[in-house]
């Protein structure tokens, strides 16, 4: 406990200009050298704000006020340079697009040091040990984009550790990748816990991700108040339903194991990783065989995550319902490529599907020649017995809606009433009858105060449910959307997906392309798995996750199904992957 | 596009490919009177003296790709007399020397004076086109920008600055495609002709504006976190040095210019 702190935030609070809110307000914490401390907060709390300002970026470079003192390494970050605390500081940031500046791996990571001015064989060698770190050294001749996402990521770790800063900030690190990007960031940053030379804060929502490799919480409460600092363990254990009612996220284990205590399932000490759950589990003599139909439905908090029982579990019972989507022997080349291989499926009507795949496997082109957005072959395609491939834009426009994953692009208006109108003006709906369905649109998504405003104004929530609203405006049955969740934090993704899931409810065929794999278990009935351009496997949910399909197609199953196949003792419980489906 | 990218790695390439050693300012200085001199000259050998000279330093002095090659070899002659007709086509008649009839067709004449006057102006662009070469192959980005930094003291922010923003354009140039996608999707394809393409091209302008300000801010950020800017003067692990073969170069090259002048002002009566 003698030991200097690296990092001393005293009373930190922090408006930005064009806001009221302090948010962080009033925040203090200390860490020592050698420490790894988790920072979470529902969102909105300032986490990020907070995060940039521990490098001296707010206020030096982000227009905002602040109050409190943050000391690096005995420098304060108002009165020392952003420049000068990049020595002791390095931070890694959410985008790994928007942090590359140079056109080869090793100048890039020579970058950093050159602007400390640093001599030549110095810049080498510091550049030289980062990249072997993080296992780039091989490509360094490289254009960076020609890395993966979660190589370009690393590639960021290599140029912070090349600054040589003791405190590494790494703000969101994953929320852009995909699963198989997610564990080589994680793979690396768990060899520099390992190391044990640097210090890390880390701002991240994927808890199942981090939770092993922190010692540290801090948790930010809503209004950005300091709420919890202490051992990692005790701060998520010890807190569980103030945390749940901030509207933190939990580990997919301990929210398993919370359900199972409430319906009886004696568990002595919650866990907070899947072999943890594993072993609790094994732990107890006896459990229930499953399936079991009767669920407990009074655990608010946890129906956060399992909103979807009733879509899982109702829309695949829909037997002989409709066929929404036929796909037919779809082969897609591009140049000399070829993107998709006879994919051949048939979603019924009322489903709500993911399509999965590691990068490159397809996903997103299956979604687009589904909708036509990129015409697929004549024939090949059916949504509503309509041929995408012929259909003019009206008539595709009544039977399938797309959502782009940002949705800024498809904003055509500069209203958000009239961006509602604009697809039944295209059809050349009666003008009454337009005027009385964006009413009802607008209501529906909540966006009633909000329609003379400019749609790129809106909120980032706003402007997703605008989009999705847009979509569904001609009366479309299916609606599909593109990695609708990427880059958001969990809260604004769960917004998301309890719309999804309340539209399906309501009959609307959904389809959706997305990494997010527990997302998949606790939502989707049914899941289509691609691999290099073939449909690998296409079946419910429950059965497909629980095969091996997901890891033959390079990806890996969410991490209650990763407890649940651990379980030795209870062989009817480990194909359980959804929280839905526990007792 | 290979041949443009401004992060291409630098080779050695033969002792004889002399171009890719000089500093990109010794090229660019040494072409540049000429190139200002081209566009001020009417006749038709000075254009093809200088091409003939910039082509002879290109095959000696540089290595370039064979698409390149084949570009100038087959492209150039095409792009030659299809520019020579088009101008002889647009130029005055009044203007020209007509004693020579080549083409009549109805009221129209094409005088042999129009195109010898259209060829002239298409051997001035290929000119000045290829001079541009001998700077535009021979040399990559980052080392121009750094021969400005220490050369000419452009300050490195600028510069570096510059190069980091051509990162922008491949990125933007997908986001552009992306956004049309979204907008086919969303029935505004509408329309045939000009005003509707422009109409159409408005829509694009802010979503991608909107983008870009967003992706600029962000790497201002990870450039500042990156001490960018923090200091006066940054390590160059790569200096780019003005010696002697540059002055050499540049001497040369200004010495045969103007012997190329003088004997075509003297020669021609």
């Amino acid at each position: 406990m003698t030991t200097k702190p690296l990092l001393e935030v005293r009373g930190v609070r922090i408006r930005h200009d064009d806001r009221e809110a302090w948010t962080p307000d009033d925040v203090s914490f200390t860490v020592t050298p050698g420490e790894v401390v988790l920072l979470l907060g529902p969102s909105g709390s300032g986490k990020s704000t907070l995060a940039l300002a521990l490098n001296g970026l707010v206020p030096h470079a982000v227009p905002a006020t602040r109050e409190g003192t943050v000391t690096v390494a005995g420098k304060s970050t108002v009165t020392a340079t952003v420049g000068q605390l990049s020595a002791h500081v390095a931070m890694v940031f959410q985008d790994p697009d928007s942090q590359i500046v140079t056109g080869t791996l090793m100048d890039e990571v020579c970058f950093g040091p050159e602007n400390l001015r640093l001599p030549v064989d110095d810049v080498l060698a510091r550049a030289e040990r980062a990249l072997r770190q993080v296992g780039l050294w091989e490509r360094r001749g490289e254009n960076p984009d020609r890395l993966s996402g979660g190589g370009r990521q690393r590639l960021a770790i290599a140029c912070a550790l090349a600054l040589g800063s003791p405190l590494i900030v790494l703000d969101e690190p994953t929320a852009n990748l995909d699963p198989a990007g997610i564990d080589e960031v994680y793979a690396v940053l768990r060899s520099l816990v390992e190391e044990g030379d640097h210090t890390i804060v880390l701002v991240e929502h994927n808890l199942d991700a981090a939770i092993d490799l922190v010692d540290r919480a801090v948790v930010i409460d809503h209004s950005g108040r300091l709420a919890f600092d202490g051992p990692v363990r005790s701060v998520l254990l010890d807190n569980v339903d103030a945390l749940l009612a901030m509207g933190v996220w939990l580990p997919v284990s301990t929210l398993a194991a919370l359900r199972l205590r409430e319906a009886g399932v004696p568990i002595a000490e919650l866990p907070l990783t899947p072999s943890e759950l594993a072993a609790a589990l094994d732990e107890v003599p006896s459990l229930v065989e499953l399936p079991v139909v009767e669920r407990s439905r009074d655990l608010d908090e946890l129906d956060l995550v399992s909103r979807s029982t009733t879509t899982g579990a109702g829309s695949t019972t829909g037997e002989g319902s409709a066929t929404a989507i036929s796909v037919k022997n779809l082969t897609v080349s591009r140049g000399k490529a070829t993107l998709l291989r006879h994919v051949s499926l048939d979603i019924a009507a009322g489903e709500f599907t993911a399509i999965v795949g590691v990068n490159g496997a397809g996903k997103t082109t299956l979604l687009q020649a589904i909708a036509g957005v990129v015409a697929p072959p004549r024939g090949a395609v059916s949504v509503g017995g309509l041929d995408p491939a012929t259909a003019d834009v009206r008539a595709l426009a009544a039977s399938i809606g797309f959502v782009f994953q940002n949705p800024e692009h498809q904003f055509v208006r500069t209203t958000v009433a009239d961006e509602l109108a604009h697809g039944l003006e295209i059809a050349r709906v009666d003008r009454v009858e337009i005027g009385s369905r964006v009413d009802a649109m607008l209501e529906r998504f909540g966006l009633g105060a909000e329609r003379d405003v400019h749609p790129f104004l809106l909120s980032g929530g706003q402007k997703r449910r605008l989009s999705v609203g847009t979509a569904l405006i001609a009366g479309a049955p299916v609606l599909a959307l593109d990695e609708p969740t990427f880059g958001q934090d969990r809260e604004r993704a769960a917004a998301l997906l309890d719309l999804l899931a309340q539209l399906n409810d309501e009959g609307t065929t959904v389809l959706v392309v997305t990494h997010d794999m527990q997302l998949v278990a606790d939502y989707a009935s049914s899941v289509a798995i691609l691999r290099d351009g073939e449909l690998l496997s296409f079946g419910d949910t429950a059965t497909t996750l629980a095969g091996n399909a997901l890891e033959q197609a390079g990806l890996r199953p969410p991490p209650l199904a990763q407890a649940m196949r651990a379980v030795t003792r209870h062989p009817s419980w480990r194909s359980i992957s959804r929280l839905a489906d526990l007792p | 596009m290979t041949t443009l990218d401004p992060y291409r790695e630098r080779v050695e390439y033969a002792p004889i490919r002399f171009l890719h050693r000089l500093n990109p300012l010794a090229k660019i200085g040494a072409t540049l009177p000429a190139m200002g001199f081209l566009l001020f000259t009417r006749d038709i050998v000075t254009p093809l003296a200088f091409l003939a000279l910039a082509l002879v330093l290109l095959i000696i002095g540089a290595h370039l790709p064979w698409r390149l090659w084949l570009a100038l070899g087959l492209g150039m002659p095409v792009l030659v007399s299809f520019m020579t007709l088009s101008f002889a086509i647009w130029v005055d008649p009044d203007k020209v020397d007509r004693a020579v009839t080549l083409l009549t067709i109805g009221d129209y004449r094409l005088y042999l004076g129009s195109v010898l006057v259209g060829l002239a102006t298409a051997a001035r662009l290929m000119a000045i086109l290829t001079l541009g070469l001998l700077a535009g192959t021979t040399s990559t980005g980052p080392d121009l920008v750094r021969a400005m930094v220490q050369q000419l003291r452009v300050p490195y922010r600028i510069g570096y600055t510059a190069l980091a923003a051509y990162r922008f354009v491949p990125r933007f140039g997908h986001e552009l495609q992306v956004i049309r996608s979204a907008h086919r999707v969303r029935g505004m394809a509408g329309g045939r002709g000009p005003i509707a393409g422009v109409r159409r091209y408005l829509g694009y302008v802010v979503p991608l504006l909107a983008g870009a300000i967003r992706h600029a801010e962000r790497v201002a950020l990870a450039m500042d976190a990156r001490a960018f800017g923090a200091h006066a003067s940054r390590t160059e692990r790569h200096l780019v040095p003005f010696r002697s073969r540059d002055w050499v170069f540049m001497a040369l090259f200004l010495a045969a210019s103007a012997a190329i002048v003088l004997f075509i002002e003297r020669s021609l009566p």
